[in-house]
């Protein structure tokens, strides 16, 4: 499902190879932040190879158009650090942002999709108003907004940024439970947790695990 | 850099930028079908054009006190055809779409260029375009055409409230009837006079939206960039907008 060919990006990746099969879930552990914030760019298209060769779906995501790059990449959620919210709009419009952008959906579909939002925050116990500016959230509430948004677009692939960083053994249990219902639900859904803590290994089964260490990935036992 | 990479940069590329953004901004036009960015057009068109109604009429209505003063103070009370038409081609020529753009200048093409500033520097932007989400499509082109169609409507404001203000002052304060006054006014207020009022307006909108937009997306290190974008986009909205009503004066009027 993603294939990375002897791709070289300056400063980042050296004739880096690796592969993530359909339905299997992956860790990348990066050296720096700086370093998986670069890789979260190449796993988006936002960061194209120099040389080597990307693919998605088995599409090169270099030769394909700017447009066909957007449609690929709503089969990506993306669940950043930092939540990725935008700051002028509310939590809840922020949460179906992607959904109304990419899908012309029915007033019934946008109320089924409300309840859906509900159901998973309630999982999460997210008790705070959404429909305030999310400015005055704490990070990892901002995150647990974001790992939402990314679970409604119902994506193929789903990255994890740093996503049980700083999260309390309470909540961290609920995440972790509801990734692993999220991996599961779809057949063939990639997981792939990008991370520069070790720790994450401690409470993240992944089928492989790799490290990015001078610019390629070394798969660990 | 040297003085010649300078010279390139404000006289070939940042100009071809402005173009290019409006260029973008008009072939990105279908994508008002999609809900979200309908949404952001009309915050913007609520923001800019119609919380600012208000003030625009208050403006307007002392400006054109202050110029039926002047006015009938050099012609004097006798020639209120002569007033009349003074008023039509300072107000609707010049003043109604100048002050208009003077006025978004300073409330939304700075908020504008604050607003895309912090987005990039915060990496907003770029998490929009990992959602699939063309940033141009979703942010820039709806605030483009938000600002025209701004600058048309307090345009709009503004004439009205000066004009009425002109009239109301003349029968307030030197008894002369409404009617001396809105001959000269309605035989001065052709067709030409409302269309370049209307494209000044317009082309003003798309200027001070070009403007704002690429210097709020030129930063992206720093938040303490963000002053200084906002201070360029507004010197630099000023000098467009200054350089248009002369083409347009020159194009119209000569």
């Amino acid at each position: 499902m993603i294939t990375f060919e002897c791709v070289y990006i300056k400063d980042i990746l050296e004739c880096a190879s690796f592969s993530i099969s359909e339905g299997s879930s992956c860790v990348i552990l990066t050296a720096s932040e700086p370093e998986k914030i670069s890789l979260l760019k190449v796993f988006t298209g936002l960061l194209m190879p120099d040389s080597g060769r990307i693919s998605f779906f088995n599409k090169d995501i270099s030769s394909v158009s700017h447009t066909e790059l957007n449609q690929l990449r709503q089969k990506i959620g993306i669940v950043p650090a930092d939540g990725g919210l935008v700051s002028n709009l509310k939590v809840w419009e922020n949460i179906m942002l992607p959904l109304m952008y990419h899908r012309n959906l029915s007033q019934q579909a946008i109320h089924d999709v409300e309840e859906k939002m509900k159901n998973i925050m309630n999982k999460l116990d997210y008790d705070d108003e959404i429909t305030r500016l999310p400015g005055h959230l704490p990070i990892y509430k901002k995150r647990l907004a974001g790992l939402v948004r990314a679970m409604l677009m119902e994506p193929d692939i789903i990255i994890y940024n740093s996503v049980l960083e700083g999260l309390g053994s309470d909540i961290k249990e609920k995440v972790i439970k509801i990734i692993n219902t999220f991996h599961t639900e779809k057949k063939g859904r990639v997981s792939l947790f990008i991370s520069s803590d070790e720790r994450l290994l401690n409470d993240i089964k992944a089928d492989s695990i790799y490290m990015l260490k001078y610019g390629r990935f070394n798969e660990r036992d | 850099m040297s003085g010649k990479e300078i010279v390139r940069k404000r006289i070939i590329v940042y100009p071809s930028e402005l173009v290019y953004l409006l260029y973008n901004a008009f072939k990105n036009i279908p994508s008002f079908k999609i809900k979200p960015v309908r949404t952001v057009f009309l915050r913007q068109v609520y923001f800019c054009g119609i919380e600012t109604f208000g003030k625009m009429v208050f403006i307007g209505l002392f400006a054109g006190i202050v110029i039926i003063t002047q006015i009938t103070n050099l012609t004097g009370l006798g020639s209120g055809v002569l007033t009349g038409k003074i008023l039509i081609w300072v107000i609707v020529r010049e003043l109604g779409p100048l002050f208009a753009a003077i006025i978004i200048i300073a409330r939304s093409g700075t908020a504008i260029s604050a607003e895309l500033s912090a987005m990039n520097v915060n990496r907003e932007i770029e998490n929009i375009e990992m959602m699939g989400i063309d940033a141009e499509k979703y942010l820039i082109m709806p605030r483009v055409f938000a600002l025209s169609l701004s600058a048309v409507m307090l345009t709009f404001y503004f004439e009205f409230a000066a004009l009425f203000g002109g009239i109301t002052a003349t029968s307030v304060f030197w008894d002369i009837p409404f009617e001396q006054y809105t001959t000269g006014m309605l035989s001065s207020l052709t067709i030409t006079e409302l269309i370049a009022s209307l494209v000044k307006s317009i082309l003003f909108g798309f200027g001070i939206a070009s403007v704002s937009c690429v210097n709020g997306l030129a930063v992206s290190e720093s938040i303490t960039q963000i002053p200084q974008a906002i201070t360029r986009a507004t010197i630099h909205s000023l000098l467009i907008i200054f350089i248009l009503d002369v083409i347009i004066t020159v194009v119209f009027f000569i």
